[in-house]
C-alpha cells in the first residue's frame, strides 16, 4: 500500500512538474508549492459568477460556483467528488467567466451540504495528470489531516530549539515537585500526567551539540483531549524529535544532574525515521 | 422515522400525553394555532464531512435571542483540512435542520474546552456570539472572544486572554446597553485557593473583571465546574463545588450557590446569599458530598469528577434549580441529584426532588422554559447502553414526562481520548421548545433513536453503516446531536 502511495504520489509530482500549463521550471515549482500548500485541489468549470452552491455560504462578488471535473487533492474526511458543485471564494473574480476551466488550489472554508473553499491560486486548464475521483489514485491523494504539510513541519522545526535523530532508551513517570513556596498543585481534567523519556541522540539536525548525548524529554501521558495529539514515547522508539527547552512544567531541569529538560508536545514533534530526508531538505531550505 | 412519546413516569402524564397529541392534531386541523413542534434529533456532521470518524465529544449550544433560527454548536471537532487552521464551530441558520462547519474560533485546530452564548443579535443578524475557549498546546490559555457574523470566515475577536484557568462556561444576557457576559472559570490565579470565579463583562466583552466567588477554606482549589445562570431581571446565580478535601481520588465538596441581584454590575458582586451556618457568602445546598475523581474511564468509557448544572426561571428569578453528581449510594459509580429553591436560593429542598436521584448518570443540564417547565437532561449508563433522557416537569417533579432521545451501545466506538461523551452537554429553552445537544455513538440505527433522527452525513439506515459519500464505508464514532423537544403545556 505504501509503495502504491509512493508510486502514485511520485507519478503525480512528475506529471505536475511536466504539465502542459507549466511554461517554465519556475511555473512548475510554483504549482508544486501551491499543491503542497493547498488542502483541496481540483479541476473544474465555472458555472456561476457571484453565486454560491449552498445556502450556508455568504454570497459576494468574490464567490463563484465551480463544477468539479477532477479531484486532485483533498482531506479524507471531506466528501467531494466529480460532478459536485463547489463554492470558491476567488481572489479576483474578474479573471473568471462562466465556462472558464481551471485548476483551483484552495483551502477549506465552510463545510455544509456542500463544500466552500478559498482560492490560494489557480492555473488555466488542467494542471498535471488527472487522478480520477473514486480510483485508487484518488484515494492516494486523500491527505490525512494528521499529516503535517511541508509548511507546517517547517514552522514546527523553526519553533523548536533542537531537532534530533535519536532512540528512546528509557521511559519513566515524573511527578512535578511541589513548589518551594508551598503553593498547592492544581488538579484539572487536563492534567498531563508527565512522563520522562531518555533520548540517546544520534545526530543533531538543528541546534548545538547535546551535552552527554542523552537528553531528558518530558511528555504528557494522559489521554485527555488537551494532549491527545502530543507524541507519546515508548522504550526503543527511534525517530526524529523536535524539542524545546522545558518552559511548561515549571521545573526546567532534571532531578538528577540538574540538566536542562526538554518537552515534545506538539503534533508532529516526533516523526518516524522515514521522514529524515524530508526533514533535512526542509531544514536546508529554511 | 418513529415519532412518539417515550415512556411516562407518572400516570397522570400517561393520560395527558395522548391528549396533548390529540389536542395538537385538533388545533392543527382547524388551523387555529401555529404548528406545534415535534421532537427533532439531528446529527450535526454535515454531508460534506461524511468521511470523518473523529470523536466529536463535549457538545455545547448557543441560540440567538433575536432570531432563534440562528444557532451555534460546538464539540471537540478538529479543523477538517489543516493542522494549524482554526478550530471550527457548527452553524445553523434554519432552526437546527441543517448545520455547516465554519473554522472561526481563535484556537488552533481543536479546542480543549469551548462554551458560548448569543445574547442579542439585533444589530448582527448572524452574530454576537460570545465564546470562552481553552487552547491547549504548551500551556492552557483561556480566550474570551466575540463574532459579529458566524457565517463569515473571520476569526473571532479575542477580547480577553489569560492562562492557568480551567473549564470556561459562558452565559449571556442581552440588554439595551450591550450584552452582559458571565463566564464561570476555575481560576488558579486566584489567591488562597479560592479558585471558583466568574468573569463578568457588562459591555459586550470589551472589558472583563474576575470575581472569586469562593469565600471558605478549600483543599487548595475548588472543583472544575463553575456554572452561572441569568434571569431576565438581572438576577445572576452561580453554582460551584467548594472542595474542602481532596485525596487524588475523592473530593469532599460542598455544593455552593451564590447570587447577585444587580447583574453583577456592583463592586462586590455575588454576596447576596449567606449561609446561616457561618454567615459567609454562598449557600451550602449540600454539605461534604463525596465526589469521585477519575481521569480514567470510570463510568463506561467516560471519566467522572465534576458534573454540575444550575438554571433559573427566566421570568421568576426566585425559582432556581441545581443538579450535581456525587458518589451516591453504595454500589453506585456516580449519582445525579436535583434540588430546588423557591425563595431566591435562601433555602433548598432537603432531599432530591421526586424521581431525580439518577444512578450511574452524568452530563446533567438544566433549563427552565417561559411557562416554568423545567428541563432535566442527562445521560445514564444502563444495561451497557448510554441512554440520553430529557425529563420535564412544572410541579417540582411531583409529576414528570421523560423522553429518551437516544439509547446507544456504550462499548462502541472505543474512546480516542477523554472525555468520551463530554464533561458536559447542554440544554436551553426558547419559546415553546427545549433545545439542546448531546453526544452519542453515531451508528445509523433508528432503534437507537426512539423519536427518530435525521442525518446530514451519508448513512445507510438499512445496513446501519456510514459511508463517505462515495460509497466507501466509514467507521462509527462519537458525533454531536442537536435536539428540539416541545415544552410540556
Amino acid at each position: 500500500m505504501k509503495i502504491l502511495k509512493l508510486f502514485v504520489g511520485f507519478s503525480f509530482w512528475l506529471a505536475l512538474c511536466g504539465c502542459t500549463n507549466a511554461a517554465s521550471p519556475q511555473a512548475a515549482n510554483d504549482q508544486a508549492a501551491l499543491m503542497k500548500k493547498s488542502s483541496i485541489v481540483f479541476f473544474g468549470t465555472v458555472s456561476q459568477l457571484a453565486a454560491t452552491s449552498f445556502a450556508d455560504v455568504p454570497k459576494s462578488a468574490q464567490t463563484i460556483v465551480v463544477h468539479v471535473d477532477t479531484i486532485l487533492k483533498k482531506p479524507a474526511a471531506v466528501s467531494l467528488k466529480k460532478g459536485d458543485n463547489v463554492t470558491v471564494e476567488v481572489k479576483d473574480a474578474s479573471g473568471f467567466q462562466e465556462g472558464t476551466q481551471a485548476t483551483f488550489f484552495t483551502d477549506g472554508w465552510i463545510f455544509g451540504s456542500g463544500v466552500a473553499v478559498k482560492e490560494l491560486g489557480h492555473v488555466p486548464g488542467l494542471a498535471g495528470e488527472p487522478v480520477q475521483a473514486g480510483s485508487a489514485g484518488a484515494k492516494a491523494q486523500g491527505q490525512a489531516p494528521e499529516q503535517l504539510n511541508d509548511q507546517e513541519l517547517r514552522d514546527r522545526m523553526k519553533a523548536s530549539d533542537f531537532v534530533v535523530v535519536g532512540r528512546v532508551t528509557d521511559v519513566r513517570k515524573w511527578n512535578v515537585p511541589k513548589p518551594k513556596s508551598g503553593a498547592p498543585l492544581h488538579v484539572t481534567e487536563h492534567d498531563p500526567d508527565w512522563q520522562e523519556a531518555v533520548v540517546e541522540v544520534q545526530s543533531v539536525l538543528k541546534g548545538g551539540k547535546v551535552k552527554g548525548n542523552k537528553v531528558v524529554v518530558r511528555f504528557p501521558s494522559r489521554n485527555d483531549v488537551a494532549w491527545v495529539h502530543s507524541p507519546k514515547f515508548t522504550k526503543n522508539q527511534k525517530g526524529i524529535f523536535c524539542l524545546n527547552r522545558d518552559q511548561t512544567t515549571g521545573v526546567p531541569t532534571t532531578k538528577t544532574g540538574g540538566q536542562q529538560a526538554y518537552t515534545c508536545l506538539e503534533h508532529g514533534d516526533a516523526l518516524p525515521l522515514s521522514e529524515e530526508a524530508r526533514v533535512r531538505a526542509l531544514l536546508k531550505n529554511q | 422515522m418513529k415519532a412518539a412519546f417515550a415512556w411516562l413516569r407518572f400516570p397522570i402524564f400517561s393520560l395527558l400525553a395522548p391528549l396533548f397529541g390529540i389536542t395538537t392534531g385538533f388545533l392543527l386541523a382547524w388551523g387555529q394555532s401555529p404548528p406545534a413542534p415535534s421532537i427533532k434529533v439531528v446529527n450535526l456532521i454535515p454531508a460534506s464531512l461524511s468521511g470523518e470518524s473523529n470523536q466529536d465529544s463535549e457538545p455545547f449550544l448557543a441560540i440567538q435571542n433575536a432570531n432563534p433560527q440562528v444557532m451555534v454548536a460546538s464539540a471537540f471537532t478538529p479543523n477538517p483540512f489543516s493542522m494549524t487552521g482554526n478550530a471550527p464551530v457548527y452553524v445553523s441558520q434554519d432552526g437546527g435542520n441543517s448545520w455547516a462547519l465554519n473554522a472561526i474560533t481563535p484556537v488552533q485546530r481543536m479546542t480543549c474546552d469551548i462554551t458560548h452564548a448569543m445574547a442579542t443579535g439585533e444589530n448582527h443578524p448572524r452574530g454576537d456570539l460570545h465564546a470562552g475557549t481553552l487552547a491547549c498546546a504548551s500551556g492552557i490559555t483561556l480566550d474570551e472572544s466575540e463574532s459579529n457574523d458566524v457565517s463569515l470566515s473571520t476569526t473571532m475577536n479575542v477580547q480577553s486572554t489569560r492562562g492557568n484557568v480551567d473549564q470556561p462556561f459562558v452565559r449571556a444576557l442581552g440588554v439595551s446597553s450591550g450584552d452582559r457576559i458571565y463566564v464561570g472559570v476555575n481560576d488558579f490565579n486566584q489567591a488562597n485557593g479560592h479558585t471558583a470565579t466568574i468573569d463578568v463583562s457588562v459591555d459586550g466583552g470589551a472589558t472583563y473583571k474576575s470575581f472569586p466567588i469562593e469565600t471558605r477554606k478549600t483543599a487548595g482549589q475548588d472543583g472544575p465546574s463553575v456554572r452561572p445562570a441569568v434571569a431576565n431581571d438581572g438576577t445572576v446565580y452561580a453554582a460551584f463545588f467548594g472542595w474542602r478535601k481532596f485525596d487524588g481520588k475523592t473530593a469532599t465538596s460542598d455544593v455552593v450557590v451564590v447570587r447577585d441581584d444587580t447583574a453583577a454590575t456592583g463592586a462586590n458582586p455575588f454576596q447576596a446569599l449567606k449561609d446561616p451556618s457561618d454567615k459567609l457568602p454562598g449557600v451550602l445546598v449540600s454539605k461534604k458530598v463525596s465526589i469521585p475523581w477519575s481521569n480514567q474511564p470510570a463510568l463506561g468509557q467516560e471519566r467522572i469528577g465534576s458534573t454540575l448544572s444550575i438554571a433559573v426561571d427566566p421570568n421568576h428569578s426566585a425559582i432556581v434549580y441545581v443538579s450535581w453528581a456525587d458518589k451516591g449510594s453504595k454500589g453506585d459509580i456516580y449519582t445525579l441529584h436535583l434540588r430546588r429553591s423557591t425563595d431566591r436560593g435562601v433555602t433548598w429542598s432537603k432531599t432530591d426532588l421526586p424521581g431525580t436521584t439518577i444512578h450511574n448518570a452524568t452530563n446533567v443540564a438544566l433549563a427552565i422554559a417561559n411557562n416554568g417547565a423545567v428541563g432535566f437532561l442527562y445521560q445514564q449508563l444502563s444495561n451497557g447502553r448510554w441512554v440520553t433522557h430529557i425529563v420535564q416537569s412544572h410541579d417540582g417533579f411531583t409529576t414528570a414526562m421523560d423522553f429518551v432521545l437516544a439509547t446507544v451501545p456504550a462499548n462502541q466506538p472505543v474512546e480516542q481520548f477523554l472525555p468520551y461523551l463530554g464533561d458536559y452537554d447542554y440544554l436551553l429553552s426558547v419559546g415553546n421548545e427545549f433545545r439542546g445537544v448531546f453526544c452519542a455513538n453515531n451508528t445509523p440505527d433508528f432503534a437507537n433513536f426512539p423519536h427518530g433522527v435525521a442525518y446530514q452525513r451519508a448513512a445507510d439506515f438499512s445496513a446501519k453503516t456510514l459511508n463517505d459519500g462515495a460509497g466507501n464505508q466509514v467507521p462509527i464514532s462519537i458525533d454531536p446531536f442537536y435536539f428540539s423537544v416541545p415544552v410540556i403545556p
